[in-house]
């Protein structure tokens, strides 16, 4: 199966270090869009999502039967009445991707890090308008993603996720004992959604708190 | 009568959902199912109990999650589990004709390579459930929502090691009917079956009425009694609660329908009910009953890929073998799994569709060798495999940890070897070449031969071993010594085909050992097999001959649909003879011949990270009577430095300096290979890491690179690595140097764990630390020799520790 969406190559590039206009060789180029087209053909992405009620006081968030404590989550949260939980993976063919290109080279296994990382986050954008759509003709606005370990959500509020949306059995990934997600290109992350839309807020980069030293951070 | 004989002659039914009726019961989330056994066993029993009542002939016991895992009393809780089923079964007054299932789920972990649980360590896991199962008296095993086909494999081992019971597997497809781990329907039905499961099926993942597809193809091709086990429709929330909306009625009608697709067995899962059960029990047992009828495929299938041997010529690439080559020797011996992983991906780019892996070797540990090179091509390619190993013990481990159904490679009619190679067969499952040789020799004529091939099947009768698992060596032997030995030879593979509906398999290229021009008769040799009915071929698919050979016979013979297959292999064909796109490089080597490089010295290849020609530089070089050496340190290095110093200062951005890596690597590897057979310059040995919980592992990886390019032996241990495995491997080896390399703040916490380990158990080694948050004093606060800030700071460091 496919990926569903198509893998913005200057994300591509900004995930492997290349800063303002940068000149390419032919040779770099010609591996980053063979990277972007076998993930593009190899992927095989899922998710999965449940929606739950959500109450926030102060800095405490709770959904289902979890409490979060957590300022950044619970500003971005603030006023929403539901949230929708949703877990997504490219898939374990992108993480054999990458191990069969550290084969034979590293600069094409890089390639196709950068690629797989980029694929995810595109697929979660796709997933995210989806869910933003279904909910607005119903008058709810969402806010935009969040996820654990972003900011001071605990990384160990993964166990939550895994939990609620049995994302083992529904997607295949795992989540290990020190909390990483295998296959490595997977994503979880909460939606909040709003009676109130809010005017455009800061997202991704622009409201991580570690943008000034983050070396993936988008510049300029 | 037996379950064993029961099933498949007569409709038998499983339990419905408990999971989702424990819920309405009052179970948590959060809270584990199995606990029950022994807070609430009224609860459970009073569940299996009305699946007794209502008809079912095969119930679980509450054991879905119970593993070593999550219990640290398994034994009570699985005993407790058998129990409350066996009485739920008395007072329903079901002695005679129900059974109770010792009910297996995934672990929740996945498996090596994907994921971190080895594959020998799930099998001890699920014999740990299964055996405190069969010891409570449990009267099957019953293997259920299976997604990885590679744990189903782990489980079945577990049971058939554990206990004599009937083993039952069910797994979980996709509407496309596809396992989460890309295994096909086909692929996981060979592999079963190839284990020897009693029956298979599917179960989960949706309602009944989109199982139909799936039971169709399943139906298609398993020989074996067919398992239907659906869920109440799709799972939909409704506030904070799991509904499904597929009543009785519905659900019953509808697997009415799939009854009639030729399946045995059937009954839910998720939101189904006893009354669920009901419905359906009294829909479907008056309806005729099909017994399953055997099926004739012939399959070899990994993780995801399944190979159907017979429809076409199927490409056995024949380079991982160490016969005449000194380099691969010298990588078998050094333990330079790269170098065999690339001959393997390679071939499949060249086109092959099975790898042939011989890494036999006097003085190498082959059983550890065959483990391990099986699994690391499992964790880059998903081409089926055929072992090749006249080491029975080597046969056995690779095929124990193989994920799907293997070729192997081979048996022949001598009883010793019948005896040693086709329980393997027939434990593991597989497709199993059988050489018509005996005690007496090689039959010189193919009447003989034909005679030793009758007997390789009445052996695999024997075992058990279904003939169409077997394929017939035509045994090619060269022209050059016996003028007429290729006409024995074709005559063997066509009457393999005529009077047995066999399949055959030749390595063609031995036809013309001691003649120039090899690959002339080879190829024409192979285009004469396929015509005679050669059913695989084991050849070298990186030679463009033996592959026009095949691509053209596909063509002809309608086995390549509007040609497409051949078209695109020659877009590129100049009449010349060249054979332009059909031999493109490997991955991310595709630069090697790009125009206007031919001309660069050894520096500038590098600097551009032009691999191919780097490496054919360096071959000018030492051609032209270089040193080696004295090339490396006048102009591989200082390409590299002025490529890492560009990196430094921001001109240069990674993947350039990783293209030069590459190219480095590819000009050291024509070094390598010149100075085969005489002992290598080493430095030093030195163990890298990432540490665990980071798996950001780019900058360990160039320094890995730089390392080995500088003369050191490097361990690389990968990403997300514990602290007792880094410290055990520094022991083990008596490493010098250990690297850790970290990107996150937060896993620095892991370096300082490791460097403590490493001063109580291994204090003579040093520690240098590296990554993206480093600094040379938060180095000395975690205790470590030294920082090194870029790549060529650990290079020079570890020449100051080494002394060089």
């Amino acid at each position: 199966m496919p990926l569903e969406v198509t893998i913005p190559e200057n994300e591509v590039r900004r995930y492997m270090g290349f800063r303002g206009p940068v000149e390419g060789s032919p040779e770099t180029d010609a591996m980053i869009k063979k990277a972007i087209a076998s993930l593009e053909k190899d992927c095989s992405p899922r998710y999965v999502s449940k929606a739950f009620p959500v109450t926030v006081d102060g800095y405490k968030v709770e959904f289902a039967d979890v409490v979060i404590e957590s300022r950044a989550l619970a500003r971005n949260l603030a006023g929403c009445t539901e949230c929708v939980l949703f877990a997504a993976t490219a898939g374990p063919s992108c993480d054999m991707l990458v191990k069969r290109a550290a084969v034979t080279s590293s600069a094409y296994a890089s390639c196709c890090q950068a690629a797989g990382a980029a694929a995810i986050e595109a697929y979660c954008d796709m997933i995210n308008d989806k869910i933003r759509n279904e909910y607005e003709a119903k008058g709810l606005f969402a806010r935009p993603r969040f996820s654990p370990g972003y900011g001071d959500l605990a990384l160990a509020h993964q166990k939550d996720w895994f939990r609620l949306l049995d994302i083992t059995k529904n997607t295949g990934v795992e989540l290990t004992d020190s909390l990483l997600m295998v296959p490595t290109k997977s994503v979880t992350a909460v939606i909040g959604l709003s009676p109130n839309r809010l005017p455009c807020v800061k997202q991704g980069c622009e409201a991580c708190t570690m943008a000034s030293t983050c070396a993936f951070s988008r510049k300029g | 009568m037996t379950l064993k004989e029961r099933l498949g002659k007569e409709w038998l039914f499983c339990d419905g959902g408990t999971g989702t009726i424990l819920q309405e019961m009052g179970l948590k989330g959060g809270e584990l199912p199995e606990t029950w056994n022994l807070s609430r066993p009224d609860d459970i029993k009073s569940v299996a109990r009305s699946y007794f009542e209502a008809g079912c002939n095969i119930v679980n016991t509450n054991t879905f999650g119970a593993n070593s895992f999550k219990y640290n009393n398994l034994a009570e809780i699985v005993t407790a589990a058998v129990k409350i089923c066996q009485e739920a079964r008395h007072e329903a007054g079901r002695d005679d004709d129900a059974y109770v299932a010792i009910d297996i789920g995934p672990t929740g972990k996945l498996l090596a390579p994907m994921g971190d649980l080895p594959f020998n360590e799930a099998v001890k896991v699920f014999s740990e459930t299964i055996k405190a199962g069969v010891e409570a008296g449990g009267d099957l095993v019953l293997i259920e929502t299976m997604s990885d086909s590679y744990e189903a494999k782990a489980a079945v081992i577990a049971a058939h090691e554990t206990c004599d019971l009937p083993v039952i597997v069910t797994t979980v497809y996709d509407e496309s009917g596809k396992l989460l781990t890309g295994g096909s329907i086909e692929g996981t039905v060979a592999m079963l079956e190839g284990l020897r499961v009693d029956a298979i099926g599917v179960n989960c993942g949706f309602g009944p009425d989109k199982m139909i597809p799936i039971v169709e193809r399943l139906a298609r091709c398993c020989s074996l009694p067919i398992v239907v086990n659906p869920n109440a429709g799709l799972p939909r929330t409704e506030g904070n609660k799991t509904v499904f909306d597929v009543g009785p009625e519905e659900f019953s009608r509808v697997m009415k329908e799939i009854a009639a697709m030729g399946v045995q067995v059937m009954g839910g899962c998720c939101g189904t009910t006893p009354a669920h059960m009901k419905a359906l029990i009294e829909a479907v047992s008056s309806l005729p009953f099909k017994e399953p009828v055997r099926k004739h495929g012939t399959y070899v299938t990994s993780s995801s890929e399944c190979v159907e041997i017979g429809p076409k010529p199927v490409i056995i690439g024949e380079r991982i073998n160490p016969t005449g080559k000194k380099r691969f020797k010298q990588a078998l011996r050094e333990n330079d799994t790269d170098y065999i992983l690339t001959e393997g991906l390679k071939q499949e780019e060249a086109g092959a569709h099975i790898l042939d892996v011989n890494v036999g070797l006097p003085e190498i540990d082959e059983p550890s060798m065959m483990e391990n090179i099986v699994y690391k091509l499992q964790s880059v390619t998903t081409l089926p495999l055929q072992l090749d190993s006249t080491d029975i013990e080597a046969l056995d481990r690779g095929m124990r940890i193989y994920n799907g159904k293997p070729m192997i490679n081979s048996v022949n009619g001598k009883r010793e070897t019948i005896e040693a190679v086709m329980p393997l067969v027939a434990k593991y499952g597989g497709v199993l070449v059988g050489l018509p040789l005996d005690e007496e020799g090689i039959p010189e004529t193919s009447d003989g031969r034909i005679r030793v091939a009758k007997k390789i099947y009445e052996a695999a009768d024997e075992y058990g071993i279904p003939r169409d698992d077997i394929v017939i060596d035509g045994l090619a032997m060269t022209i050059s010594s016996d003028s007429s030995s290729a006409v024995t030879t074709l005559d063997t593979v066509r009457r393999i085909r005529d009077e047995f509906g066999g399949h055959s398999i030749l390595g063609v290229s031995n036809i013309s050992f001691g003649l120039p021009a090899r690959e002339l008769i080879n190829s024409h040799f192979l285009t004469m097999a396929m015509q005679n009915g050669l059913s695989c071929a084991i050849i070298n698919p990186n030679n463009d001959h033996m592959m026009a050979s095949y691509r053209a016979f596909c063509a002809l013979m309608d086995k390549d649909p509007q040609c497409l297959g051949f078209i695109n292999a020659y877009a590129e064909y100049k009449s010349d003879g060249t054979f332009g796109g059909a031999s493109s490089g490997i991955a991310g080597t595709a630069s090697s011949s790009s125009a206007g490089t031919a001309k660069l010295s050894l520096a500038e290849a590098i600097g551009r990270g032009v691999t191919g020609r780097a490496a054919e530089a360096m071959q000018e070089g030492i051609s032209a009577g270089n040193e080696p050496l004295e090339l490396i340190n006048a102009e591989l290095i200082p390409a590299l430095d002025k490529v890492g110093k560009g990196f430094e200062k921001g001109t240069i951005f990674l993947p350039q300096l990783l293209m030069s890596a590459d190219a480095a690597k590819a000009a050291f590897e024509v070094v390598k290979k010149s100075m085969e057979g005489k002992p290598r310059q080493v430095k030093g040995k030195v163990i890298l890491a990432t540490v665990k919980g980071d798996i950001h592992d780019i900058g360990k990886n160039i320094v890995k690179v730089m390392l080995e390019n500088y003369g050191y032996d490097v361990i690389d241990l990968g990403k997300d690595v514990a602290p007792e495995i880094i410290v055990e491997a520094a022991i083990k080896d008596d490493v010098k140097v250990v690297g850790l390399s970290a990107l996150m703040t937060t896993t620095v916490v892991s370096m300082e764990e490791t460097i403590k380990l490493l001063r109580e158990k291994k204090p003579d080694t040093k520690v240098v630390v590296g990554g993206a948050v480093m600094t040379q004093e938060y180095a000395d606060q975690i205790g470590a020799d030294a920082y090194s800030k870029d790549a060529m700071q650990t290079v020079r460091y570890c020449d100051e520790v080494f002394g060089v």
